[in-house]
């Protein structure tokens, strides 16, 4: 007999179940929680192991920096876009520079162009080896993890010898890069891309190729063309959802002119278009592309100025402009306002990482929650850049 | 998503569960065979990797990485350089510096700074709340007598945000100059 507040509900024997309310389970998941990486909280309400439904709540990394921008001069807020997306702040800097630059009518040196094209691709590079490890970390693989990180720290470090810092650079100004680039730096890139091409291969063969690996994520979360096309999803999501979109070829910027290099789409090997393991498979072979323009960008590298002509005190002239790039992680775009002065009157940021997180909701229904992980996991966000 | 709440049969019924169905007894011992034959395959290059490669992680404590010679870490300034310029203060998108400075008196005798640039005011304070720094070097590159300097001390961790605030014209903070400055 089992009594509560004196009240005899009767026995654990005669209980009985049929009567007993079933209910959905509300779940929290994060803001601490490693499967979300960073602090997003994700509500979940679950019957038993199926998600009925989810909800992203963000905004626990917002620091304000459209606002920031509005207080400080051109130049001091390229160390703020740096903090956005934190493993892929080359491309941060550079879209940032690239607004500034077309708002001043600079020209950018063609060593300048090269060097911000090899030092983008590197990041493409870090950025997706950190994708591969911890979404094998995601799935319970782990020491994909520990050799995607033994050959980004060497992108690391020479962006340390480079600019400075290890993450957060402040590399790419305005008009051009910072430091100049040494012949030793580029054979060691020279170097470092011979060793990854080789890499890269095993590290498919290890995680891709996994028939565990295969089955947690071929035709889970599958994103259709339609899908992407109406929630905005930009970069590899939309690859490898079977769309053939890449900035770099459809609008290029810079030196992507002339370069040649494919762009890889999801082909659903393994289950649908537009899976996770498609999604995965494009940010592999987007390595490989990288790795195609970084060796033409070694042989075709110019002497001369890294710094373009660009006044002393910075201010822009009035007008407006909408200028976007293509980031690791999709689509980034500056919307600055200029009113004539010394800072900018409203910067608008708009983030692939922000759309993408929008698309969780009509992912998650009828998945189980180790999918879920998975489906975050694919997705590849950065909430520094989601929340800004 | 709506705001009504889902018929809980539809999520437990619904048809991705029903995924193994069509699995005949060949199929699942198929099944079988290829993930052993995969993780077999990654067990290989695992193995290949521990007989093959060196560590390349430090045993910090005892080991000290080396930093790259421009690395961005502690900021440091060499007070009998500096004109108080104000000009790193500036340009610091956080404002983290503090520069107090008085106009030198004209029967003082006259000091110029390594590179020759006189000295017309005197620094009464110079601070850096390195706990509000971002590290971004922009102060570095605009001061005239590079006097101003990121070093590659990278330990100077403290107990309270207080400890963190540094001024430079302070005694044992100018010894840094021949401990940490290279």
């Amino acid at each position: 007999m089992i009594e509560i507040n004196g009240k005899d509900i009767g026995d654990l024997t005669t209980l009985n179940y049929e009567k007993m309310k079933s209910d959905l389970l509300t779940l929290n998941m994060g803001p601490q929680h490693p499967a979300t990486h960073g602090v997003l909280r994700v509500e979940i309400k679950t019957d038993s192991e199926i998600i009925a439904e989810a909800t992203p709540y963000i905004g626990y990394l917002h620091r304000c920096f459209e606002k920031h921008a509005e207080k400080i001069d051109y130049r001091g807020v390229i160390p703020f876009v740096d903090r956005m997306d934190y493993l892929g702040a080359m491309g941060m800097e550079w879209g940032y520079a690239l607004t500034v630059e077309k708002m001043l009518g600079t020209e950018v040196p063609r060593r300048a162009q090269y060097i911000r094209t090899i030092v983008g691709e590197l990041q493409r590079i870090a950025s997706h080896l950190l994708f591969y490890g911890v979404y094998a970390i995601d799935l319970g693989a782990f020491s994909p993890f520990l050799y995607a990180f033994d050959e980004r720290e060497k992108v690391l470090r020479l962006f340390e010898e480079l600019s400075g810092a290890r993450l957060l650079y402040n590399y790419i100004w305005i008009g051009g890069v910072w430091n100049d680039i040494t012949d030793d730096q580029l054979r060691r890139i020279t170097k470092f891309v011979d060793n990854l091409e080789e890499e890269v291969k095993t590290y498919h063969k290890l995680v891709g190729e996994n028939k565990i690996f295969i089955e947690r994520t071929a035709n889970v979360a599958v994103i259709s063309e339609e899908m992407a096309y109406q929630y905005g999803a930009t970069g590899p999501i939309l690859r490898a959802s079977g769309v053939d979109w890449d900035l770099r070829k459809k609008r290029p910027y810079g030196i992507y002119e002339e370069l040649d290099f494919d762009v890889p789409l999801g082909k659903g090997e393994k289950g649908q278009v537009g899976d996770c393991w498609d999604r995965y498979h494009v940010r592999v072979q987007e390595i490989n592309e990288s790795i195609k323009i970084l060796r033409q960008c070694l042989d075709g590298i110019e002497e001369g100025s890294i710094m373009g002509k660009v006044p002393k005190v910075l201010k822009v002239p009035e007008g407006e402009i909408y200028l976007r790039t293509e980031c690791p992680r999709g689509e980034l775009g500056y919307h600055l306002v200029s009113d004539g002065g010394k800072t900018p009157y409203r910067l608008k940021i708009k983030s692939s990482c922000f759309t993408h997180v929008s698309m969780l909701p009509e992912l998650a229904p009828g998945q189980m929650i180790a999918d879920f992980v998975a489906t975050i996991g694919s997705i590849d966000i950065v909430l520094g850049e989601v929340d800004r | 998503m709506s705001g009504i709440t889902p018929d809980i049969s539809d999520f437990a019924t619904k048809e991705n569960l029903d995924y193994y169905d069509d699995l005949t007894f060949g199929k699942w011992l198929k099944n079988i065979g290829i993930t052993i034959k995969s993780c077999l395959t990654g067990l290989a290059i695992t193995g290949k990797v521990i007989l093959t490669k060196k560590a390349v992680t430090i045993e910090y404590p005892e080991v000290r990485e080396e930093l790259p010679s421009n690395s961005r870490s502690r900021l440091f300034n060499d007070v009998d350089n500096c004109i108080a310029c104000l000009q790193c203060a500036a340009a610091c998108p956080v404002d983290c510096i503090y520069i107090t400075a008085t106009r030198r008196d004209k029967e003082a005798p006259k000091l110029k700074t390594d590179d020759g640039t006189p000295i017309k005011l005197d620094l009464k304070q110079y601070t850096i709340d390195t706990a509000l720094c971002c590290y971004c070097g922009l102060c570095t590159v605009v001061c005239p007598t590079e006097c101003l300097t990121h070093t590659t001390d990278y330990e100077f961790s403290q107990y309270t945000v207080g400890e963190m605030k540094y001024d430079y014209l302070e005694e044992d903070i100018r010894a840094w100059k021949h401990r940490i400055v290279k």
